[in-house]
């Protein structure tokens, strides 16, 4: 239960607020301030470290004893000199323009080497997403129709198991037993979308836990809610109550829980490809950081920062969209 | 659950009067989730002062036994007592979680009921700290401040606090806030009490109390994070034994002792599935208002 539940609802409640246009304008502008705070905090992080830049830089350069006048040259032509400010534009400027630095270890542009390994993480975490949403969505129903029966109680066993099990355990577990003990696929991974299919889908299925919870209490809610017995009283099955009228209520919860988690997701990729050993961004993140390789730590941090404010903008916008509630209150 | 991020519990904390102990007790998943904590609670304080076999002492001959009645989990690669290691890290894991999660608490309530209680520029201020502190996902900013610190056991719990305190301050503003608001504060208010004196006495104990139900059902959660840190060596480091090390060791011998792995991993479940089970419980209590 990634964050609690009153989390979702506040978000809910802020998106209601005002109509279509206006809810979706000011969602686009708390993305930008926000994605703007995290650019800050990145920027930021360089100028904290331990150490002097300019030696750092120099010593990535292959300068392994700079002089004084080496020092001083490097942080005038870094503009090291500059006013705070100054060196914070300049710096956006050159991301901007897709310059994240030179690695303190290989030397070579940060932008190169992590573009080289950014397909395979978002291919995994996208396919571990796309898992998690489809069998959430299906446990959810099939234990809202079946509630208390065996179905209903067998995928609440699931679910107790999943939300209690950190999903790098739950992996590993997977992993260890289930596809190594029954040869089920190469442990080696190299990234291609097949060998990414199983981690994706153990990945997926320890997150659907937690997400079936609480689609199945929204349908459930939804199910004993009064237009759901109008419709009872007008002969509608149960089946078509559960689809037609009780998922789409029950579905605007799940959707902002799932955009939340995009962040507990990215942030969890250097666990997860640690186990699965798979060569992607997370992976490379702990390369920098036991190397204490700032350029790529900063480069990883924005990069995971920018793609959480987008993702979760891109399900608030999604959600807008479909709430005809929110068309009501427009018009 | 979400791998490792770091956990929030989503308790109901409506109902905090004197008999929630009692009620939770009655309530069944209630009752199994505050067992299996005091059980893991125990087995940790117990492990601080004795444990079967010496946790770090190398037994070069007993090497990656399996299950015994000498060593129930079996033993790792260098012979040390599989059992003995779980029970020594159980104090760093709970124990580190506990920090983290007392001092996120402190600082939480403290920021969270001066910025509720001050209202107006301060409150503002504050709360723009918050929105900074929350702009990143937990997991990011703590991989981020390790990058900056270095990895290590100390720093790890740092870089926890860091990404997780704002939260913390949050709720407890909110809290607080509608603390303020509760007829026997006006009551307080209107008899003329001074307002520290309101403060101390009527609002904080009762904020204090339902931000750490909360803190304590995070307990299941942090453990885990902390766990997956130092999985990947960033956080307590060898021969310290602590849950997600453990985990980490016993990977390297799947193949030869894959029972290595079930220990550790089963108490980091256990920890987590006692804070469902009371949250949970909490949640039937709140919605029933009582935990038949």
């Amino acid at each position: 239960m990634g964050h609690g539940s009153e989390q979702v609802i506040s978000r809910i409640k802020q998106l209601r607020r005002g109509g279509l246009f206006a809810a979706a304008f000011s969602r686009i502008a708390q993305a930008l301030i926000t994605a703007f705070a995290a650019t800050v905090i990145v920027w930021a992080l360089l100028p904290l470290t331990p150490g002097d830049v300019a030696t750092r830089v120099l010593l990535a350069r292959g300068v392994d004893h700079p002089t004084a006048a080496e020092i001083a040259a490097t942080r005038e032509e870094l503009g090291l000199n500059n006013p705070l400010h100054i060196q914070f534009f300049d710096w956006v400027g050159q991301v901007l323009q897709g310059d994240l630095g030179q690695s303190f270890t290989s030397r070579a542009p940060v932008t190169r080497e992590i573009m080289e390994r950014l397909p395979a993480t978002v291919m995994l975490l996208g396919m571990a997403l796309v898992f998690s949403a489809v069998l959430s969505l299906l446990f959810a129903l099939i234990a809202a129709g079946y509630r208390d029966r065996w179905p209903d109680r067998l995928i609440q066993i699931y679910t107790q198991i999943g939300a209690a099990l950190p999903t790098f355990v739950f992996a590993l577990l997977a992993l260890t037993f289930v596809v190594v003990g029954f040869q089920m696929g190469q442990v080696l991974a190299d990234a291609t979308w097949k060998a990414a299919l199983i981690p994706a889908f153990i990945i997926g299925l320890d997150r659907a836990a937690s997400w079936t919870q609480l689609l199945r209490a929204g349908l459930l809610d939804a199910m004993a809610s009064g237009y759901a017995n109008v419709s009872r009283a007008r002969g509608a099955s149960e089946r078509r109550i559960l689809i037609r009228h009780a998922l789409p209520n029950a579905f605007l919860p799940f959707l902002t829980a799932i955009g939340i988690s995009v962040g507990a997701l990215i942030g969890g990729a250097p666990l997860i490809e640690a186990i699965f050993t798979w060569p992607g961004l997370g992976a490379f993140l702990l390369e920098a950081l036991s190397a204490r390789n700032y350029p790529v730590i900063q480069a990883y941090v924005l990069i995971a920062a920018l793609s959480y404010v987008s993702a979760a903008l891109l399900i608030d916008l999604i959600a807008i969209l479909i709430d005809p509630r929110l068309r009501q209150q427009a018009s | 659950m979400n791998m490792l991020n770091l956990t929030r519990p989503t308790a109901d904390i409506r109902t905090t009067d004197r008999r929630l102990l009692t009620r939770l007790w009655r309530h069944g998943s209630g009752r199994a989730g505050l067992l299996i904590g005091l059980a893991l609670i125990i087995f940790a304080i117990l492990g601080a002062f004795w444990t079967p076999h010496a946790p770090d002492v190398p037994d070069y001959l007993e090497a990656l036994q399996p299950p015994s009645l000498d060593n129930p989990f079996g033993t790792d690669a260098t012979g040390r007592d599989l059992l003995s290691r779980t029970m020594d890290g159980a104090h760093r894991s709970i124990g580190a979680a506990g920090l983290v999660l007392g001092a996120v608490f402190l600082i939480g309530l403290a920021i969270g009921c001066l910025a509720g209680l001050a209202g107006g520029v301060t409150d503002a201020l504050l709360m723009r700290l918050t929105d900074i502190a929350m702009t990143l996902p937990g997991l990011v900013l703590a991989f981020a401040v390790l990058g900056l610190l270095g990895p290590g056991f100390v720093n790890l719990l740092i870089a926890l606090i860091i990404a997780d305190w704002a939260w913390y301050a949050r709720l407890s503003r909110s809290l607080a806030l509608s603390a303020g608001k509760k007829p026997h504060v006006i009551a307080a208010q209107m008899a003329g009490i001074p307002r520290w004196r309101i403060i101390s006495g009527h609002i904080l104990p009762g904020v204090a109390l339902q931000v750490g139900i909360v803190a304590s059902l995070a307990l299941g959660g942090m453990i885990g994070a902390i766990s997956g840190f130092s999985f990947l060596g960033l956080g307590v480091q060898p021969p310290h034994a602590e849950w997600g090390a453990l985990l980490a060791e016993s990977r390297l011998y799947f193949s030869l002792a894959p029972w290595l792995l079930i220990a550790p991993a089963g108490l980091i479940f256990l920890s987590v599935l006692s804070a469902n089970l009371v949250g949970n419980a909490l949640r039937d209590i709140a919605a029933t208002g009582d935990g038949e």
